[in-house]
């Protein structure tokens, strides 16, 4: 039995369709019309204390509501979700203890007071000893160097700042279990790597289960192990983030820097994108091309001064997933 | 000055308000339960009199039609100047080469004359049927009625301006609209028929322009007023307005330079 | 258990507290404008009463206590209950979400996380005023009893209008907006419930005894300290059903809101 284990679990919207006007109105009022979306269709996953997990997908994937049916928000409609023995929607009170979540869109501090505010009122919400406390304050504002700002309103902090205290927040209680909702989106360069840093260490160092969503594929390379990928409601990819490549990185391309300027042969199954006067690129499938006998053709036919392999980025893979480009 | 675009803003700000049916409907109902509640505050005051200092329960009911009418008839946004001022929009909209001041009063007109159809007009054929209103005394005195309406207007609006205009200086406006509406409320006759006003009260409201508003064109559609007494109100409804559009000038262009200054 | 229950609604009341003296000057101004506007309706019945002497046979003395028990339940209510007056933003911008991943009770947190201190000192004081002004004046012999038989009116009068309210939030779950049902079935009700129920049309009556019972805010409990003569035409028991009317209409609200909770999590919003 998996830390968190999911299974099969499936949830369905009702969405109320108004016609319009005060006749549509009062229609809608006795005679309601209803159209439903599948948002999760039979999902199944289990995570082991301590991973880290990417969870992404493109807008409408039903990312977020696979992560309020873990976080105990809504309830599935078929299926079970079990986290650390609680089954999260039955058991609220004693399960949230348990987990941290950060909306990197939506501040859980008081706007007008000062962070320290904030904490010491999530330190009788969620009966944190004093001593824990201390201690996780002391540790957490260190690691992210928030003493410069930890006596300032929120409302005078920038978005890094800000977001740093959210996810500090979220920490204090020792939670076993983080949820991450786009825990970047916003901060600029040096403070996103401050807070992709931060999350590493404490997974390693607390052996914490994080759950991330995020858009930014950086977040994904730099801090986790294992991705999963929903597309419409179901998993299209479970695994590591190398897997990636080697399931769907099929795709080569090969930028050949000529002596001279020239003009190319069609080669079968290759397509050939100029880059500049001397420079072009062929791009081909692993499987169609054998890459020795292409570099062999073009070492034959032209004069070349450099030749560079590469592989596509993770980035442009995931979204092929999601448009459906590969399967 | 081309009018076009200008009505082009009423036209859209009439519109708008089309959108929100519901709310309309509310707020055809507030207007309602008002009146119908100082209707029957006064039913019960009366009694079996028939009138009270010469004023007839008719007189009473026609004054709070008449003026709750014209409350939701006007209603103007208090809010327009100072939401501007805190979104920051209002720099980009001093740009447009057109006058602010008179975007926002013909915005507010196509508000008036939506108001007027969808609003006043129903909630005037619900009070005939139901508590009666008294029709005007003559055409002439309807068509003065009219006037003195539209002046009262200038009044109201003036007096908004001119505290709007504030808001490049202080933030909390709702305060100062409260109180604002406190003092239209008790001395516009839209709650206590002015007749009624203890005599004391009588240099507080002759020092303020809140009697101008609504009580002044509702004793004329009543007839109260012989055409010297018209004349003399009408001067001091224009009185009014030219104050308050003088003073409003005088904050309106301090703020705008304040604006420039300060960018903000 | 209860000494951390307490320990945690201290905190919330200090941090309320906090985030309310960041803006002392606009503190007092929004509650001194609150105070203003809430006595103009009072001012109008004064002034009118100097000419009329009395509403159907209320002085203005007993008009201002009637006022009284109004101003001071609301008050007090709306030191609790702002969070359900505000629910639907509230449900809307997320905010509800955060209370369901805290380790405590929902209602719980909704009540104490929020109070209008603007609110509840501009009605409660009023209130209070009006008391002091007219309680001595309207002939009342305080006793014991009667003091009890006021506090138990209170109680009862702040439960019925916290009723209003947790019925009215409750519905942002299933509806979009309820700005306009709450001016409907509240502040319209409220209106009236400023005078004697007797003025009004028998409609009218029927709604605040039957259907948002205002009247048992403070037309019986006052009826029952003043006794006048428009009691008559309404059954004796009236005057003693407030609290247990509080109650149970607050229990009926509360079975709606857990019953509401469950369609939440199943639906989402």
């Amino acid at each position: 039995m998996s830390f968190i284990e999911v299974t099969n679990v499936s949830k369905r919207f009702r969405i109320n369709k108004r016609a319009g006007g005060i006749p549509g109105m009062i229609a809608n009022m006795f005679v309601p019309k209803y159209e439903y979306k599948q948002a999760v269709d039979g999902i199944s996953f289990s995570i082991e204390e301590g991973e880290m997990i990417g969870f992404i997908g493109p807008n409408g994937a039903g990312k977020s509501t696979t992560i309020k049916m873990l976080s105990g928000i809504l309830c599935p409609d078929s299926g079970s979700i079990k986290v650390g023995g609680y089954t999260p929607y039955k058991d609220r009170k004693k399960y949230v203890g348990n987990i941290g979540v950060v909306f990197g869109q939506k501040s859980q501090l008081q706007w007008d007071l000062p962070v320290i505010d904030s904490f010491e009122l999530l330190k009788a919400i969620y009966r944190i000893p004093e001593e824990l406390y201390q201690k996780n304050l002391n540790r957490f504002t260190e690691m992210l160097q928030m003493e410069s700002f930890l006596y300032q309103p929120v409302r005078q902090l920038s978005l890094g700042q800000r977001m740093r205290a959210d996810i500090v927040a979220a920490l204090l209680h020792s939670p076993k279990i983080v949820f991450f909702d786009e825990p970047t989106i916003g901060v600029d360069v040096v403070g996103k790597e401050t807070i992709r840093q931060f999350i590493r260490e404490l997974n390693e160092t607390d052996n914490i289960t994080m759950i991330f969503t995020t858009h930014d594929m950086q977040d994904i390379e730099k801090v986790c192990d294992r991705l999963i990928i929903i597309d419409k409601g179901s998993k299209v990819y479970d695994g590591e983030l190398s897997g990636i490549r080697e399931k769907f990185g099929t795709t080569r391309q090969l930028d050949v820097e000529f002596t001279q300027e020239c003009e190319i042969e069609p080669v079968e199954n290759v397509q050939v994108i100029p880059l500049d006067n001397r420079k072009k690129r062929f791009v081909f499938e692993n499987r169609d091309v054998k890459i020795d006998e292409l570099m062999n053709e073009l070492l034959t036919k032209y004069s070349i001064r450099d030749i560079n392999i590469s592989e596509p980025e993770i980035e442009s893979l995931i979204r092929k997933i999601y448009n459906g480009e590969v399967s | 000055m081309k009018l076009t675009p200008y009505l082009a803003f009423a036209k859209k700000s009439f519109l708008n308000r089309s959108a929100y049916r519901f709310n309309h409907f509310m707020g055809i109902l507030n207007t309602l339960v008002r009146i119908f509640i100082f209707w029957c505050i006064y039913r019960a005051l009366y009694g079996e009199r028939n009138e009270v200092d010469g004023i007839t329960m008719a007189m009473v009911t026609t004054n709070f039609v008449l003026s709750i009418g014209m409350d939701a008839l006007f209603s103007i946004n208090d809010y327009y100047l100072p939401n501007r001022i805190g979104n920051g929009s209002i720099a980009t909209e001093l740009l447009l080469p057109i006058s602010f001041k008179g975007r926002m009063l013909f915005e507010n007109l196509g508000n008036t004359l939506f108001q007027l159809i969808f609003h006043f007009a129903p909630a005037l054929v619900v009070c005939v049927v139901t508590v009666g209103v008294l029709p005007p005394v003559s055409f002439g005195c309807f068509l003065l009625f009219i006037i003195s309406a539209v002046l009262g207007y200038g009044v109201l609006w003036n007096l908004s301006f001119l505290l709007q205009t504030f808001s490049f200086w202080l933030l909390n406006m709702w305060s100062l609209m409260t109180i604002k509406n406190v003092f239209l409320n008790v001395l516009s006759g839209s709650m206590i028929p002015l007749w009624f006003m203890p005599d004391w009260m009588a240099p507080v409201m002759n020092l303020l322009p809140f009697s101008s508003i609504y009580f002044t064109p509702v004793q004329i559609y009543l007839g109260q007023l012989s055409a010297k007494e018209i004349g003399t109100k009408f001067l001091v409804q224009m009185l009014w307005i030219g104050v308050l559009y003088l003073c409003g000038n005088v904050f309106w262009k301090k703020g705008k330079k304040k604006l420039v200054v300060q960018g903000g | 258990m209860i000494r951390d229950v307490l320990h945690l609604i201290g905190v919330y009341t200090k941090t309320i507290m906090k985030s309310w003296f960041q803006y002392k000057v606009d503190a007092v101004l929004r509650s001194l404008a609150v105070f203003l506007r809430e006595s103009t309706g009072i001012i109008v019945v004064y002034f009118t009463l100097l000419k009329f002497d009395t509403l159907n046979g209320w002085n203005v003395y007993e008009l201002l206590f009637l006022f009284s028990l109004l101003f001071v339940t609301y008050g007090i209510m709306i030191l609790f209950f702002t969070g359900l007056r505000d629910f639907g933003g509230t449900v809307r911008n997320g905010g509800f979400d955060r209370y369901i991943l805290r380790p405590r009770g929902l209602l719980f947190q909704i009540i104490f996380v929020n109070a209008d201190w603007f609110a509840a000192i501009g009605h409660g004081g009023l209130g209070i005023v009006l008391f002091l002004i007219s309680a001595s004046k309207v002939g009342i012999v305080w006793s014991f009893d009667k003091a009890m038989y006021y506090l138990f009116a209170i109680f009862g009068g702040v439960l019925i209008q916290g009723a209003i309210f947790l019925f009215l939030a409750t519905l942002n779950i299933y509806l979009l907006e309820t700005g306009s049902l709450k001016e409907l079935f509240y502040w319209n009700a409220r209106k009236f419930a400023g005078y004697p129920l007797s003025i009004f049309h028998k409609a009218i009556q029927t709604v605040m005894l039957y259907v948002v019972p205002f009247a048992f805010v403070n037309y019986f409990p006052a009826q029952y300290l003043l006794r006048k003569e428009d009691m008559a035409a309404y059954p004796e028991i009236f005057l003693y059903l407030t609290p247990a009317l509080g109650v149970a209409m607050y229990l009926l609200a509360y079975v709606f809101w857990r019953f509401s909770l469950k369609y939440y999590k199943s639906s989402g919003n």
